[in-house]
């Protein structure tokens, strides 16, 4: 059976293209623009879905995006929008969180226990005893969400787009096209938005049956599209109002960010459902969904049915099915008054009944409980609310319309900032104090008369030119007197409930009154407590109802209830349209090629890629053994380290030396030219930041590096003091710009002898030295460090030149046994060399004090950096205490790791920051945070191990190798 | 998302700077006192209000002063430090 | 079906009490007035009169209960800090939250599911290292585990987060837990009510009363309450009262964002934080994956969304579970942080006599809920604060003693 009817002018679906696809193992046909619910509906198909507590069946409620119960699987997707989700051949979809089919549904068991699960009711429940929660939880966490997740789904970035705007207008309605059409007049250049398909809002199915009608929206369509100035994008929506007017328009194909200089919300209004026993079975749905149903998709919503109305929307749809052949069996209006004479005139006109101050009492469902078999409609005082539930008459059908009113689409406004009240002429909530550059237009305003809704879409764009800056004529809206369009109070109740307000969430009336009577009567807390709007439809058709509900019961006007706060997304928005492509970026030196081809393994190293060691040549060694022979290559021949992600920053002006006075803890002003100091930075506080070294390369210019991972802190804050300071100084990022390595070994100045011409002996070149010199060609800087040896050049090159230099070295080194080493030898090597590495060994709070750097503060200085805290630092007394410590000779227990803590009498004493096995010392060393007490050389101390073996450790002079000579401690 | 004004660069997005905090006047160190100076190291005015903040645009490495409400998050001003008058 | 239930079936009138009285005017003197009627005041006021007998008491809400952080964080309860006194105060909360359903006769949905902090750097395993050994030391269940063990528990997590960040490892934290947040404002605000305070919503603060260096009372909206004892807490509005009182303290406002998907059948049964790509994420019991990132990068009293925060979220989101692309996001909001320096709370006496502060809560302050409420109320009924929160207090910063949670904070949820 077929309710598709007769081509309708307009119509969405393209009858050239018919298709065929699957919902539940039955075969539905269908036409290319088609949503699932109105390719099923056409075909007879009635319960779409299962609701999300007591799994009641459910059709078309909205047709308008928030058909929520109405969600489906195509095995591969969940959670789809059936109301709005184009059907596709060959598809094959089912209804999610159902078990054995939307029909049979298993869970529908939960429905007969409804009344002993009140609102709330599982915070009464369940917890005692407390050993029986998880078992109630599991049923519980099984019992809810919605569909399964398809974990094969593949990861998929949409694209962004971006655009700029003078207006964005979000709906493509009578106001929203009529202020697009006004302000590109005015020279502006428009976005406007739609979520529909097709553009005409309201026009596609109000109205839709008049002449009038079409001609308006085909006139303001052509002007809109032969604008060059206006740019309308349909099937996406305003997905939320965020901060300098960002509005992302969410599309099929991805999110286009708009920065607007102005936004016209021109988004309509949600229709709402009257609330009565029964109104969400299978056949009940809301007069513009009826008419959604009729005019754009050219389906018949039912055979024989009744309108109930509180406004003349609902006799517009009972004249609407009356034209499709639907026998409408009454008009049922709420209101005392009915409608004006000529349209209630017209509706008897077809033979239709109107019962005026009445209501449906409750909908009689047939044996299945799958549809509408009868209402029982009875008398209605709509200034009392009260049903005269005492004289019922009974009326067959098959289908109900409801209009009974409506709620403002206003959920970007209050995110824009809008203050909105309860205007009583339309009773609905309407915008009052709009935010700087936002307007409002339409039904969103309030504005419901046709022609008054295009002056209103005018006058939003005049006032949006002249906030542009534009000289326009100002627009004026005459107030055209009509019945308010919504109903103040169209709840019916009734003393078996299953009158439903939230459709998402399946809460009734009486939830609502007993949450108030339970202390939430607070709108917020009433939300919280009943979970009213919470759903993925987010309240667009219960919490106006939710709100005249609490008003009631607290005998308060709505105003006074107000509104809770409508939050993004607009409509709930795919993940992968909002997260982008990990942007995970990383940097490579310029040696970077070589590491790889030589066996390096990489490792990350805040952004750089780092060797931590090499499988050198193509042999295959633990990571241990890798580390042990590189360093012994240092140790007894050379070896080669990439230092180039060290900070490098040119320190250069008059005042170049002052400047480091101040942001180092050291003195520079005595320092000659070539010769380096340590640069160590703290912060305000006096805990140490970061330590380089500077090197003063003339009277008025050093060269500073830094730790890697720090290199763009430091020099955001030299350049913040500088300005700070007012001091006479450049300073030049040279930190990716040259490249570095560090030639270390007994070995080191022979191999570099090869390569240069310049006098590198120990009498021009001592340690902590600097010459300008050409090496392998190159003009570079090679400083004398001992980081990682005594004997050790730091070699700084251009980046372009940094892999050839690095191969001649290698090339000129390798009759000496010379080996690449990477960063976990690095730590090996300074370890023994008792360097202690910022961060690593020290944390957040360690003060110089505490790491035996107080050789490094030159407290005489007139100020550094740190400088005033450690001056009140220095009368406290020390707590902790940073050592270099042995384990026993040939030790060969439970290997304490970095981080295990240093115990005594049962008490944290410190912890182990570094600790390594050294082969050329043959002893496990280290360094640990200890009590002052423990910090004597010769003390000894306890380590507690992973496993809770305690190790003995013994402190230590550094650098460790005195451990060669004698039995050390 | 917001967008900022550097003076240098001009309207860029937020995600192209660097918050650094209130500018704050530094007590003189050699006169105030040890609980002076630990209250202007650790404490921070923290009512919302219009406050003079650093701001760093990080692709340009310019560091600059913005009149910002914290309550509104509206800018009022942006300019290069002691070059306001200059504004 | 629980038998408790079954009244609610069988009677006609819904027979449930109020939870609270729907209190309006406030008497002249109280002996104790809290400010702020989240979590952390009405669990102050509840041990007040359950440990101290101290019942005339009133809470001043300028909205309504549970509507601050209490009602606007991701729930995670734990405690695998770094410091020993961090990890004992709040493993004291959880002790306290694992009873607190029958204590407070309501079903918070206190579920522990086990809590995974990732690392995906060699950085990241030291600190878990480091955070495992005092909490082994303290007797909490934490331990650090491989790949492996993660992939047990949670087999849909990409260990390599689509290559971007591979996980070396995690902090595992058994006692790791979720709740029902507002129920737990609720339970507290139910409980206390019967005992006698006194809880006023829509009442809001406008100044405090000192004579002598001492607190005589407070003004509010509903007119003067003369009482020698005022607490706040009342997190991100932290700022505003103190300087109501000129107490300065670190405390700086950011916002805290979160945003949650649309239902799905239960997948994800472990809480799962990653600090690398600052995400924390579990799935509700009404199916929905609640997610949360890092602070905002700069103060604003304002509880807005951004857009920049859920494309951040989600895309890490989807590094670490590729397949939820299609999944929706359904909302986002944001709280208002109070952030310290050291990523350790304000707790305890002020210099201002009769003036007791619960602030600096952060990222950190509901699952501290029970176990502040209970130390604060011993605070003001002793005028003393317990051991148990010493090294929170105010004049820490002054005396340079600041606690070590820094190190571990950077995710800290």
């Amino acid at each position: 059976m077929t309710s598709r009817i007769a081509k309708k002018r307009g119509e969405w679906i393209n009858r050239d293209k018919p298709l065929t696809f699957q919902y539940e193992g039955q075969t539905v046909q269908g036409y290319e623009g088609d949503t699932i619910s109105s390719a099923l509906w056409a075909a007879g198909i009635n319960v779409l879905g299962r609701s999300f507590k007591y799994h009641r069946a459910r059709g078309v409620l909205s047709f308008a995006n928030h058909d929520v119960n109405a969600m489906m699987t195509d095995g591969v997707d969940t959670n789809i929008r059936a109301d709005v989700w184009p059907v596709a051949d060959g598809m094959d979809i089912k209804a999610v969180n159902t078990i054995g089919g939307v029909l049979k549904d298993k869970n529908k068991y939960i429905d007969y226990l409804s009344p002993f699960l009140p609102v709330g009711f599982y915070y009464k429940t369940f917890y005692k005893p407390k050993s029986l929660f998880p078992f109630w939880e599991d049923k519980i966490r099984k019992a809810a969400g919605l569909g399964e997740v398809n974990f094969n789904y593949p990861r998929i970035i949409k694209p962004k787009k971006f655009a700029h705007c003078d207006v964005l207008i979000i709906g493509a309605g009578l106001s929203g096209l009529s202020a697009a059409v006004k302000a590109a007049e005015q020279g502006l250049d428009v976005i406007v938005v739609d979520e529909n398909k097709q553009a005409g809002g309201s026009l596609t199915y109000d109205y839709a049956g008049e002449q009038t009608t079409a001609d308006t929206l085909t006139s303001l369509l052509g002007k809109v599209e032969s604008n060059p100035n206006i740019r309308l994008i349909t099937d996406a929506y305003a997905g939320g109002f965020y901060g300098d007017k960002l509005v992302p328009l969410v599309g099929k194909d991805g999110i286009t960010k708009v920065w607007a200089k102005s936004v016209i919300v021109a988004s309509g209004a949600f229709e709402q459902p009257p609330v009565f026993r029964y109104n969400d079975l299978p056949g009940v749905m809301l007069g513009s969904a009826a008419q959604r149903l009729i005019h754009r998709y050219a389906v018949k919503p039912f055979n024989k049915g009744v309108v109930v109305t509180a406004n003349d929307y609902g006799y517009r749809t009972a004249l609407d099915l009356a034209s499709v052949g639907v026998d409408v069996v009454a008009v049922i209006d709420m209101r005392r008054n009915g409608a004006p004479r000529d349209l209630s005139q017209k509706v008897r006109d077809k033979g239709i009944a109107v019962h005026i101050s009445s209501c449906i009492y409750e909908v009689i469902p047939t044996s299945d409980k799958l549809g509408v078999k009868a209402v029982s409609v009875c008398p209605y005082d709509d200034i009392s609310a009260g049903a005269d539930s005492g004289h019922t008459v009974r009326l067959s059908c098959d289908g109900v319309a409801m209009s009974a009113g409506w709620a403002p689409a206003a959920a970007l406004l209050y995110q824009a900032g809008t203050k909105m009240r309860y205007d009583y002429s339309v009773e609905q909530f309407v915008p009052d104090e709009l935010p700087e550059g936002v307007f409002a237009a339409g039904k969103v305003n309030g504005v419901f008369d046709s022609k008054a809704r295009q002056l209103d879409g005018q006058r939003a764009a005049a006032e949006a030119a002249a906030f542009l800056g534009k000289t326009v004529d100002v627009v004026t809206v005459p107030k055209v007197e009509m019945a308010p369009p919504s109903h103040p109070y169209p709840i019916v109740e009734h003393p078996k409930g299953k009158n439903f307000v939230d459709f998402d969430e399946d809460i009734q009336v009486k939830d609502f009154i007993n949450a108030a009577k339970e202390g939430f009567d607070n709108i917020e807390l009433m939300k919280r407590f009943t979970t009213v709007g919470m759903g993925p439809s987010q309240g667009k058709h219960s919490n106006m109802n939710a709100i005249r509900i609490l008003a009631r019961v607290r005998q308060l006007p709505v105003e006074k209830i107000g509104t809770t706060t409508a939050r993004p997304f607009f409509h709930p928005t795919p993940i992968g349209h909002l997260g982008g492509r990990g942007f995970h970026p990383h940097r490579y030196t310029a040696m970077h090629e070589w590491h790889v081809d030589n066996g390096g393994v990489m490792m990350d190293a805040g952004m750089w890629m780092r060797p931590a060691y090499y499988q050198y040549r193509g042999r295959t060694m633990s990571a241990m053994e890798a580390v042990q022979e590189e360093a012994l290559a240092v140790r007894q021949q050379a070896g080669m380290i990439d230092g180039s992600t060290l900070g490098k920053i040119e320190v250069f002006g008059a005042d170049a030396t002052e400047f480091l006075e101040r942001f180092y803890t050291g003195k520079f002003s005595k320092q000659k030219i070539g010769e380096s100091r340590i640069a160590l930075l703290l912060d305000e506080a006096g805990v140490m930041v970061d330590d380089g070294l500077a090197v003063r390369v003339d009277d008025e210019k050093f060269y500073v590096s830094t730790n890697s991972s720090n290199a763009a802190t430091v020099y955001r804050e030299m350049q913040r003091n500088v300005q700070l300071w007012g001091l006479q100084v450049t300073l030049v990022n040279l930190t990716g710009a040259m490249a570095a390595m560090t030639l270390a070994g007994p070995k080191s100045r022979e191999i570099l002898s090869t390569l240069t011409k310049a006098d590198i002996s120990e009498a021009s070149l001592p340690d902590g030295n600097m010459i300008q010199a050409e090496i392998a060609g190159v003009d570079a800087k090679v400083m004398r460090v001992s980081f990682v040896s005594d004997l050790a050049f730091e070699i700084h090159v251009p980046y372009k030149a940094g892999l050839h230099v690095w191969k001649q070295i290698m090339a000129a080194g390798e009759s000496h046994g010379i080996r690449p080493f990477g960063t976990d030898v690095q730590r090996l090597l300074r370890l023994e060399m008792g360097h202690h590495l910022i961060s690593h060994d020290t944390d957040g709070l360690t003060n110089p004090y505490e790491a035996h750097s107080e050789a490094l503060l030159k407290m005489d200085k007139p100020f550094f950096i740190g400088q005033r805290s450690l001056k009140i630092i220095a009368k406290k007394t020390l707590n902790k205490k940073l050592v270099n410590f042995v384990l026993e000779k040939d030790f060969t227990g439970d290997m304490p790791n970095e981080c295990n803590l240093v115990i005594e009498d049962g008490n944290i004493k410190g912890r182990v920051t570094s600790i390594a096995y050294s082969k050329y010392l043959n002893r496990v060393i280290g360094f640990a945070f200890v009590a002052p007490e423990q910090g004597s050389t010769g003390s000894t101390f306890s380590i507690r191990t992973d496993s809770g073996a305690m190790v003995k450790a013994t402190v230590v002079k550094a650098p460790f190798f005195h451990l060669l000579d004698n039995d050390g401690e | 998302m917001k967008l900022l004004e550097c003076p240098i660069n001009g309207i860029r997005p937020i995600s192209e700077f660097t918050y650094g905090g209130e500018y704050r006047n530094m007590p003189n160190p050699d006169t105030c006192s040890d609980s002076e100076w630990a209250a202007y190291v650790h404490y921070r005015n923290g009512a919302p209000g219009l406050k003079k903040e650093w701001w760093y645009h990080t692709p340009s490495g310019t560091w600059f002063i913005a009149e910002r409400n914290t309550m509104t998050d509206k800018v009022n001003r942006t300019y290069l430090l002691g070059q306001e008058e200059a504004k | 079906m629980p038998l408790g239930l079954l009244k609610y079936g069988l009677s006609s009138e819904h027979p449930a009490p109020r939870f609270f009285r729907d209190c309006t005017e406030p008497k002249k003197s109280y002996d104790a007035v809290i400010i702020g009627g989240g979590g952390h005041g009405l669990a102050a006021a509840y041990y007040l009169a359950k440990d101290y007998g101290i019942t005339n008491v009133a809470v001043l809400e300028k909205g309504y209960i549970g509507g601050g952080n209490t009602g606007r964080n991701t729930t995670i309860v734990r405690s695998n800090y770094l410091t020993p006194e961090g990890v004992n105060f709040y493993d004291a909360s959880v002790k306290i939250y694992e009873d607190l359903s029958e204590e407070l006769d309501l079903n918070l949905f206190y579920s522990t599911r086990g809590h995974f902090t990732l690392a995906h750097t060699e950085s990241a395993m030291r600190t878990m290292r480091w955070r495992a050994e005092v909490n082994k030391h303290v007797g909490v269940e934490s331990y650090v585990v491989g790949p492996e063990e993660i992939s047990k528990a949670c087999p849909q997590l990409d260990i390599s987060c689509s290559g971007q960040a591979p996980i070396l490892g995690a902090l595992y934290h058994a006692p790791g837990s979720v709740a029902r947040h507002d129920a737990v404002a609720w339970g507290y605000a139910k409980e206390a009510d019967r005992m006698g305070v006194e809880i006023f919503q829509m009442t809001e603060v406008t100044g405090i009363d000192t004579k002598g260096g001492k607190v005589v009372g407070v003004n509010t909206s509903k007119g003067y309450i003369s009482t020698n004892r005022v607490l706040s807490a009342v997190a991100g509005f932290t700022p505003r009262i103190t300087e109501m009182v000129d107490l300065q303290t670190p405390i700086v406002i950011h916002p805290l964002q979160a945003c949650v998907s649309e239902p799905m059948k239960p997948w994800l049964d472990t809480i799962l934080v990653s600090g690398s790509l600052h995400v924390y994420v579990s799935q509700s019991s009404r199916g929905e994956l609640v997610m949360g990132s890092s602070l905002d990068p700069y103060e604003f009293h304002s509880t807005r969304s951004s857009l920049d925060f859920v494309e951040g979220l989600t895309t890490h989101i989807t590094d670490m579970f590729p397949f939820l692309s299609n999944v929706k996001v359904v909302r986002q909001w944001g709280g208002m942080a109070d952030i310290t320096p050291d990523f350790a709370p304000i707790m305890g006496k002020t210099p201002l006599e009769g003036f007791y502060l619960d602030a600096g809560w952060g990222t950190w302050g509901f699952k501290a809920t029970p176990i502040s409420g209970k130390t604060m109320a011993e605070t003001i009924a002793k005028d003393m604060a317990p051991d148990l929160i010493k090294s929170f207090r105010l004049s820490r910063f002054e005396d340079y003693e600041l606690t070590g949670e820094k190190g571990a904070a950077s995710v800290g949820h």
